[in-house]
């Protein structure tokens, strides 16, 4: 399967709308009620979903994204099978996209209808990940939890929200547009009912930013105003990945090689009080600079430039608690502690007290948790950042290896080893 | 070309369903005039009933009134979609506190969920007479308007789907009897109120459709199951605070599979 249709198909998929634009000079000004014209390309976008690691962790980040929470209802082997067949059967339907089918009009319509008749995969991603809570209360799944994956722990700045923690299993959806993931997510929604029983999901989005002459964009500003991502490792490098974000080797189960370790964190961010406080502060709380978010250190440098801590021993340029020297102290040793972060911004109204309602959906991969994101959050913990951020929610989990093949689906492995047992 | 993209997708094959052709020879006439009578039968309970309650209210017996609360609600919960016909009624006999801007202080909040706010949250029949005067005035005329009513087919078999959506939007998270936290009784109701529905018709459309009757009938039973750990000896139900977590789970996914598949039954039937 080709991974993208080509132009033509596209243009003859979306049909009329595009010869509109095409031929726009002559067309009537639009109305009020017209839909905002949408990218062809971008409809058309389709991200491969079979391969040996699921997509949404290295794939590249768009705009959209949703974390959805569930508990599962499976009380067998057999219940898990059929639950990880069925959501294996919708994501690749979802992700690779076409028409939606026509029932007997006296029977509910097979399909949402959001996105109309043909579904447009929009670059899609539909991401599959299980919480610890499902080995747990399971004796027949006794042995196969993946190593380090646990409930996640109440850290010392966190108010946590317990209708926006944990879960049995964790859907994440990223899309273009935010339509494309919350259609996906009603059809999970319906057609996993027997399964999968909400708890709870967040929206969030990335603004985009126009690509430079080379084509390559900045990192994306989270709602501090500072850009999120610079010091991200490369995610187009497969040996780096291979080290740092999927699970690999002889600690892990068989059944739960090829997969990684996802951090979902809800964190509020204090905007209004944010917006009070100096930049200088707000510069030195992160350790970069707010515009152009170089390191302090190489304030004219641009954001990808590594910053030098060996030479400010003394903390007086990049302090030792800035975000980032916390995060991650470019030593030896923390080259361990390494993880990839894939983060939207959320905003979701008004809090009793009159604030914005407005964080970070913070998302990370590792290919071990405590070596990633736990020990980085534990030397996090008291920076000078808490004032300004407070996790209300969230969750650990673990993203299952790639499905291979039309004959594979989710989790295969993992209900052999549990069938073998 | 469009064709080449749709075939290059596995949307296309995996997605169809079979269209269940309606088969006009259907006889709906049987099931729908012994539902009538399950209506009938359980609208006269309530007036009964409610009889009942009231006169414990006036005498200021606040126990009696508590202990016959929850039970007297069960016949108007499992005849909920036939009831709800009658939006005014529905509205002073089971609206709750938030379906008003002043909640519990709002003049408009009447009915069964402003008695259970006295007799729980209030301790007391102190100024109940009023609203308890009212909800058998209520009850009488929603009986004597349900004994003249024509059943719409397509609304009493969509009840069967309609109850299930009532227990899913109100009933699942404990928001319905929030003072005196009776909601398993309401519950089961509004299954019973389902399961007969469904049973009635389900002669009509098992020869075509074994794997769908036989998943509904397992829900239902699963149901069952689930809701029998909550019974008191005495035949009613512990409070829904009872209820734990991973049964409470188990029972959304119950509830919202059967949503699902008794929304089919009007089109299984060749009701549109
Ligand atoms: C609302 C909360 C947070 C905000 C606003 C935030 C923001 C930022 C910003 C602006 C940067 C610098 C640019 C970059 O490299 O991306 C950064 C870096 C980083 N953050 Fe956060 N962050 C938050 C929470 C966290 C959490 C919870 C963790 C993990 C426990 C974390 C781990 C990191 C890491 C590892 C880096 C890169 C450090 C480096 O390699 O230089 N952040 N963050």
């Amino acid at each position: 399967m080709r991974p993208y249709p080509s132009r033509r198909e596209v243009l003859l998929a979306l049909g009329a709308s595009t010869l509109a634009l095409a031929t726009h000079a002559q067309e009537p000004a639009p109305q009020v009620s017209d839909a905002p014209p949408a990218n062809a390309g971008a409809a058309a976008q389709r991200v491969p979903f079979h391969g040996i690691h699921q997509a949404g962790i290295t794939t590249p980040r768009p705009e959209n994204g949703i974390v959805a929470a569930f508990d599962v209802v499976a009380t067998s082997v057999d219940d898990l099978e059929r639950m990880l067949r069925l959501l294996t059967d919708r994501a690749r339907l979802l992700t690779q996209g076409g028409p939606v089918p026509d029932l007997d009009p006296s029977l509910p319509p097979a399909d949402s209808g959001l996105l109309g008749p043909i579904v447009m995969p929009g670059n899609l991603t539909i991401t599959v990940a299980l919480g610890a809570s499902l080995f747990e209360n399971r004796p027949w799944l006794a042995g196969l939890k993946p190593a380090t994956l646990q409930r996640m722990a109440q850290f010392p700045n966190d108010a946590l929200e317990p209708g926006l923690c944990h879960g049995d299993l964790s859907i994440q959806f990223c899309a273009n547009v935010q339509d494309t993931n919350l259609h996906a997510l009603r059809d999970i929604v319906k057609t996993c009912a027997e399964f999968l029983v909400l708890r709870w999901m967040v929206e969030g989005n990335v603004p985009p930013v126009i690509p430079d002459a080379g084509g390559a964009t900045p990192s994306a500003r989270n709602f501090l105003g500072f850009r999120d991502g610079s010091a991200n490792p490369d995610s187009n490098d497969a040996a780096l990945m291979d080290r740092v974000v999927w699970t690999a080797g002889p600690h892990e189960p068989d059944w739960a090689q090829g997969g990684s370790y996802q951090v979902v964190r809800i964190i509020r961010n204090m905007v209004e009080r944010w917006d009070r406080a100096p930049l200088a502060e707000q510069e030195r709380i992160f350790g970069r600079t707010k515009m152009t978010g170089a390191p302090l250190d190489q304030p004219g440098a641009t954001e990808h430039h590594a910053p030098d801590f060996t030479a400010d021993p003394e903390g007086r340029v990049t302090s030792h608690d800035a975000h980032i020297r916390l995060a991650n102290p470019r030593d030896a040793r923390s080259q361990r502690n390494l993880m990839l972060r894939r983060p939207f911004n959320y905003s979701r109204g008004v809090l009793k007290n009159g604030q914005l309602d407005q964080g970070l959906l913070f998302i990370c991969y590792q290919a071990d948790l405590e070596a990633g994101f736990v020990a980085v959050q534990n030397r996090l913990n008291g920076e000078p950042l808490e004032e300004y951020v407070k996790p209300v929610g969230g969750g650990y989990f673990f993203a299952l290896p790639g499905v291979r093949d039309d004959a594979d689906y989710l989790g295969r492995a993992l209900v052999d080893a549990a069938r073998r047992t | 070309m469009i064709a080449t993209f749709l075939r290059s997708t596995a949307l296309g094959l995996t997605f169809a369903g079979a269209a269940w052709a309606a088969d006009p020879s259907l006889d709906l006439v049987g099931p729908l005039s012994d539902y009538k009578i399950f209506v009938a039968e359980n609208t006269a309970q309530l007036v009964t009933d409610t009889e009942a309650l009231v006169a414990a209210i006036k005498a200021g017996d606040v126990e009696k009134a508590k202990s016959l609360f929850a039970p007297t609600r069960t016949s108007y919960e499992r005849v909920e979609p036939i009831a709800e016909l009658f939006s005014d009624l529905d509205v002073s006999i089971d609206a709750r506190a938030d379906d008003y801007e002043k909640a519990e202080k709002d003049e408009a909040f009447t009915g069964f969920h402003r008695i259970e706010y006295g007799l729980w949250e209030e301790k007391s029949t102190e100024g109940l007479d009023l609203y308890a005067d009212k909800l058998l005035a209520d009850v009488t005329d929603l009986d004597g308007r349900i004994n003249a009513l024509t059943f719409p087919p397509e609304v009493v078999v969509g009840g069967a789907a309609v109850l299930m959506e009532e227990v899913a939007a109100t009933k699942i998270s404990g928001e319905e009897d929030r003072y005196s936290r009776t909601d398993l009784w309401d519950f089961k109701a509004n299954f019973e109120g389902s399961e007969k529905i469904y049973t009635l018709f389900r002669p009509l459309i098992e020869a075509g459709n074994a794997d769908f009757v036989a998943k509904v009938d397992g829900n239902f039973k699963a149901v069952d199951e689930v809701l029998a750990k909550y019974r008191t000896p005495d035949g009613g139900f512990v409070s829904y605070d009872e209820l734990t977590d991973s049964d409470r789970t188990m029972l959304s996914a119950k509830v919202n599979t059967l949503a699902e598949d008794l929304a089919t039954l009007r089109g299984k039937l060749g009701l549109g």
